[in-house]
């Protein structure tokens, strides 16, 4: 956990027997008084005892992006919202404080996440447990048959010297010598290709776990929304009025034309320290980077899209005087002069937090003209605050004043010690509200992820308000559901008489998780569809991903912050944010989103599916073939004709021409509904079903075995042996001190004749093999479409397959034909052809068996042979 | 199918091997209904009989297009073998080795050529022509009876001192022992087949030998051979060897050539084609 270690604050400063003392920080003990400034990494976990201005940076711990306050005051029962615990690791942005030491090393909170994510072990990826049972499944087929014919070639008098080389070359035959190297290969081609949109694999077998994922629990801050403060409302002349958050805003389209928005916007412009860095006028607004506070920069950016350039403006109403927001006052002012040459009045312009403006004032701007503020008005502020504020929004009120040219000239010296100018009986002029929006691509993503049968749930260590907002902008709340609460205060009754399956989503606090038992927690996971825990500690976070994995669900977890990693490290997938990302959520995640886009996600869902469904067809597609290696070695110990098939051939079958047209199917594009059908079961859907090991085996491998047998006996009639004399003949045919063997024809055979003959019978039931495996590759493109529907064409490396697997056979056959020790012989060009009628049969026999799985849905058929 | 990847006791392992066998509560046997097991065993039974039949009907066609007379092709059998009797194979090969003083080591080898020459009787060959000709015997037509072709006697006593007659032991107990050379029937209509019997050794000098018929040759009158449909009587010509004045205790390395048109010796993979290779060695 090398980025924990990084976090190490070097040295603190530490009052010991009455001295002020510089300490390496681990020298610190719980009870030492430490002393911390502006600019100091927190030493250890403290209480603090003291604290001017103080505001520390909580992001690594809780990613939240504001430094929050921290005073003396006892605020709250939980550690992490209390205001007077400052946490290990954590930064102090501004102001002093002094503190003594409650927890140090892997005590603190962070210490403690650290261990979190180290003690989380990792878990066998679904993927690599499928292999595991396709492995099982292989070995138990290969074992059994192989001592099922080691104990018949024992009965029949072999030797138990052949009958063991049998039982090896049956097993042999069996197992899928390339598949590993395909799954290999299928996987980093899918790891590949997501990287190109961004998302950087670590772990190569994540990608198939993505597509099996059930339940995605993703964080807000940065990956559903933009990270980013945004002017989202606008309320003035009684009325709201939304504004543009997409993230490349070039204009407002709100009415702009009212004069109460004028002064407004000049009072956003002025009442404003935020400033851009210099030198980035070229770039889009949005993307610009500036110097001051989230909501500053908020609200400077908001200014410049609709006004143009703000400096500019500034510069021209030169500021005399200004107060800084603090959090006593709770406002902000300056005052300016005017940009009138006429006009030498002062312009007082404030912001502040909307009920403490509100009260500095007593007239309020309804369209350009300044009306006494009654208790009517007074109302219509607060149902507007109150809407803006349940949308999770935060808000800010905005008023002025110009102060009167008689009292205060020119000349006149503002001082803001003394304040020697009204702040109050201003005039209130509108409010504004920010969020951090969601990006634009997330609702989108959501619907997706819907569609294709993943519950999202939102997990965010932010307020439930903000959390809810948020989650209903995304459709993670969908527009028509309601949770609990929205029930009762609907039907106005007690949130304890609501009947609880009525609500589809819910929205969980984290103080309400912690008093949960695991079965309260697991009836929340099943009984609501659409969940938002909000208020949530790292901890929690586990938990919930727990009790998700519980129902049985392939869980991914997104995060960025430090407190995610022991969630992204114990989920079957964890995600983590490459822009906004920590290092050690970094760490711990299997997949990195590099654009922090969300939904690139859903395009790693749909590559997971993918890639499971291309193994599948691999996985059929290599074991076909194992049958037409395997019956041969049957054959032979039943009947006692000449070894059709050698074992030197199979390995260049299964490493040979096999390879590339197995690699070739991971290229393979999707079906059609991949995104539209539920993620797969891990308990039910496995990778090699029965279906799938009984269609490749009892049906597709037979025909091959029955077209690579009739090549066989083709060649060895054609050379002098009659299926009929064929038979029985094993025992003198392999004798070397025969060396006058006797044909159908009466011809004489010495021994290498013979031996020969046998080579050629290898490389025709060879190239037999390789004809059919190009059905069998072509059939394997689809599982439920016709080829025709799919494309022949449209997988251009299948033909390279195909090419490839007919050229590595005329190679072996012409090229290494004249090596002995191959066993392969320069093969009459005619025995290529045997084996096309029973490949083209194989193509039929599957096009209609397609045919019948897409017209009869679920019926016997569907059932037995779609695999 | 049970999870795998979940760890079980063996009991539980068990016990869910025996539900999948035989589910009480909704009747599975082995996975499937009763009535399922019929239909997929019917399936099963419908489609292996149709390739079963597909099968059949291959090897029907095959056997329609093969010609019934000659392969279709000798690929394997552009040179004919050629056989030893004695044929006594040890770890490399042919090894002829035995005692002149010990009749055991070497009665098996003379009842072997007994038994080989049975077929070289008159009686076996009397359904074979005498041929005089020492020429090609080309046979266009079917001229002998039930359409087949006519073959060329060959009899045992045209090996004289090696035909067993004269000399029921071959000359084994006297240390000049006879063998039999034969070359490999192949059918073929063309091939130029004369051939002749050449022998070599290891050492520098020539063994002394006698060749039966005289100048060890097959008589070309025996060839083509047509294939045993055509020619169901024919047997193969023979040359026979007698060793004279053979050195005792010594390893004798014999290479027989068949010299011939279309005959190579030289497939450094077959030891047997166009020639035999054999040691022999008598010892006191």
């Amino acid at each position: 956990m090398a980025s924990f270690s990084k976090m190490i604050p070097q040295q603190a400063l530490v009052i010991r027997d009455g001295e002020k003392k510089e300490l390496p920080a681990d020298q610190l003990v719980v009870g030492d008084v430490v002393e911390i400034k502006g600019g100091d990494k927190i030493p250890a976990d403290i209480r603090l005892i003291f604290a001017q201005g103080c505001k520390v940076d909580n992001s690594s711990l809780t990613g939240e992006s504001e430094p929050q306050s921290r005073s003396c005051d006892f605020t709250h029962e939980n550690p992490l919202e209390t205001r007077n615990i400052a946490f290990y690791s954590t930064t102090c942005v501004e102001g002093t404080a002094t503190g003594i030491v409650i927890n140090t090393g892997d005590r603190t909170i962070i210490g403690r996440i650290a261990s979190l994510t180290s003690g989380v072990g990792n878990e066998k990826t679904p993927i690599a447990i499928e292999i595991e049972h396709f492995v099982y499944l292989v070995a138990g087929v290969a074992v059994s048959i192989g001592v099922l014919f080691f104990i018949i070639s024992v009965s029949m008098r072999y030797k138990i010297l052949d009958s063991i080389i049998f039982l090896i070359g049956i097993i042999v035959a069996n197992v899928p010598e390339g598949l590993l190297a395909t799954v290999t290969v299928s996987l980093s081609l899918t790891a590949k290709r997501m990287a190109k949109k961004n998302c950087l694999v670590k772990n190569l077998e994540a990608v198939e776990t993505l597509g099996s994922t059930s339940i995605i629990c993703s964080d807000k801050t940065g990956t559903l929304t933009q990270n980013r403060m945004t002017v989202a409302h606008l309320w003035f002349d009684n009325q709201i009025y939304s504004a543009d958050t997409s993230e490349d805003q070039t204009t407002q389209p709100f009415d702009q034309s009212s004069p109460s928005w004028t002064a407004l916007s000049k009072i956003v412009t002025l009442c404003n320290r935020a400033e851009f860095r210099p030198g980035q006028e070229n770039l889009p607004i949005m993307k610009r980077v500036v110097v001051g506070d989230a909501s500053e920069t908020a609200l400077l950016k908001f200014a410049e899209v609709i006004l143009g350039d703000v400096m500019n403006i500034r510069a021209q109403k030169k500021k005399v005087a200004e107060i800084p927001f603090n959090s006593t006052n709770k406002f902000q002012l300056s005052i300016h002069e005017t940009d009138d040459p006429n006009d030498k009045r002062f312009l007082l312009v404030m912001k502040g937090a909307p009920e403490r403006i509100l009260e500095r004032c007593s007239t309020i701007m309804i369209n350009g003209k300044e009306e006494p503020l009654d208790s009517e008005k007074a109302e219509a502020f607060q149902t507007a605050y109150m809407e803006l504020g349940g949308m999770g929004e935060r808000v800010l009120g905005f008023c002025h004043l110009y102060l009167p040219e008689n009292e205060f000239p020119d000349t006149y010296l503002f001082d803001t010690d003394s304040m020697n100018f009204p702040t109050s009986n201003l005039c209130f002029v509108g409010l504004l509200s920010m969020i951090d929006p969601p990006r634009s691509t997330v609702p989108d993503a959501v619907s997706k992820c819907r569609s294709a049968g993943i519950k999202v749930i939102m997990v965010t260590g932010d307020h439930p308000i903000t959390a809810k907002a948020i989650a209903k902008s995304v459709g993670i709340i969908s527009a028509t559901s309601e949770t609990v609460e929205d029930i009762a205060k609907r039907l106005n009754i007690p949130v304890e008489q609501v009947n609880r399956r009525e609500a589809t989503a819910a929205v969980v606090n984290g103080m309400e998780l912690k008093d949960m038992s695991s079965q309260q927690l697991d009836e929340i996971l099943c009984n609501h569809s659409e969940i938002v825990f909000a208020r949530t500690s790292p901890q929690q976070k586990l938990i919930i991903v727990e009790g998700c994995q519980r129902q049985g669900a392939v869980v991914a977890v997104t995060g960025d912050g430090v407190n995610d990693s022991p969630a992204l490290k114990k989920a079957d997938i964890g995600i983590a944010m490459g822009i906004a990302g920590s290092d050690a959520a970094k760490n711990a995640a299997d997949m990195v989103l590099l654009d922090d886009n969300f939904a690139s996600i859903v395009t790693g869902v749909e590559e997971g599916r993918l890639i499971f469904d291309n193994l599948k067809k691999t996985i059929a597609y290599t074991l076909t073939k194992n049958i037409a290696e395997l019956c041969p070695f049957l054959i032979y110990i039943i009947t006692s004709i000449p070894l059709p098939i050698g074992t030197i051939t199979i390995l260049f079958i299964d490493l040979g021409t096999d390879i590339i047209p197995s690699v070739a199917l991971a290229y393979e594009k999707a079906e059609s509904d991949i995104m539209n059908r539920r993620p797969r079961n891990k308990r039910k859907d496995r990778l090699v079903n029965e279906q799938l090991a009984v269609y490749s085996y009892l049906q597709i491998g037979i025909m091959q075995s029955v077209g690579a047998f009739v090549t066989y006996f083709t060649v060895y009639a054609e050379q002098g042996f009659l299926p009929s004399t064929l038979l029985g003949v094993r025992v003198n045919w392999e004798n070397n001190a025969i060396n006058d063997f006797e044909d159908s024809y009466g011809q004489e055979w010495t021994k290498y004749q013979r031996t020969y003959l046998q080579w050629t019978g290898y490389t025709a039931f060879f190239v037999s093999i390789t004809i059919q495996q190009v059905a069998d590759l072509i059939i394997r493109k689809t599982r439920r479409n016709s080829i025709f529907q799919q494309g022949l064409f449209r997988n251009k490396v299948v033909w390279v397959g195909i090419f490839s697997q007919i050229g590595i056979a005329l190679i072996l056959t012409y090229g290494l034909g004249h090596v002995t020790a191959l066993n392969f012989t320069p093969l009459r060009f005619q025995y290529w052809f045997v084996a096309v009628p029973f490949a083209i049969l194989i193509w039929v026999y599957d096009e209609v068996r397609k045919l019948f799985i897409r017209r009869y849905p679920g019926s016997w058929w569907d059932k037995n042979m779609y695999y | 199918m049970a999870t795998l990847n979940e760890k079980k006791t063996c009991s539980e392992r068990m016990e869910n091997f025996r539900r999948f066998v035989w589910n009480p509560e909704t009747k599975l046997f082995m996975g499937r209904t009763l009535i399922n097991w019929v239909w997929i065993s019917l399936y099963y039974l419908a489609f292996y009989v149709v390739m079963s039949g597909l099968f059949a009907l291959s090897i029907y066609c095959l056997m329609r297009t093969v010609n019934p007379y000659e392969p279709d092709y000798q690929d394997q059998l552009k040179s004919p073998g050629v056989t030893l009797r004695p044929d006594v194979y040890g770890d490399r090969g042919l090894q002829i080795y035995y005692n002149v003083s010990d009749n055991k080591t070497w009665e098996g080898l003379v009842t072997t050529l007994q038994t080989f020459l049975t077929a070289y009787t008159p009686a076996a060959q009397h359904l074979n022509i005498n041929c005089t000709s020492d020429t090609y015997f080309f046979q266009d037509a079917f001229d002998g009876p039930n359409k087949t072709k006519l073959s060329c006697k060959f009899t045992s006593d045209m090996l004289q001192n090696c035909s067993g007659i004269t000399d029921p032991t071959f000359g084994f107990p006297e240390g000049n022992p006879c063998f039999i050379i034969k070359m490999n029937r192949v059918s073929t209509s063309s091939r130029e087949a004369c051939s002749l019997l050449y022998k070599q050794g290891d050492e520098p000098r020539l063994l002394e030998v006698d060749y039966y018929p005289v100048n060890g040759t097959f008589n070309l009158h025996y060839f083509p051979y047509y294939g045993k449909k055509s020619q169901p009587s024919y047997s193969n010509p023979l040359v026979a060897v007698k060793f004279l004045n053979i050195t005792r205790n010594v390893e004798h390395r014999i290479v027989c050539k068949v010299i011939g048109a279309g005959i190579t010796f030289d497939n450094v993979h077959d030891p047997y084609e166009g020639k035999v290779e054999f040691k022999f060695k008598i010892e006191d």
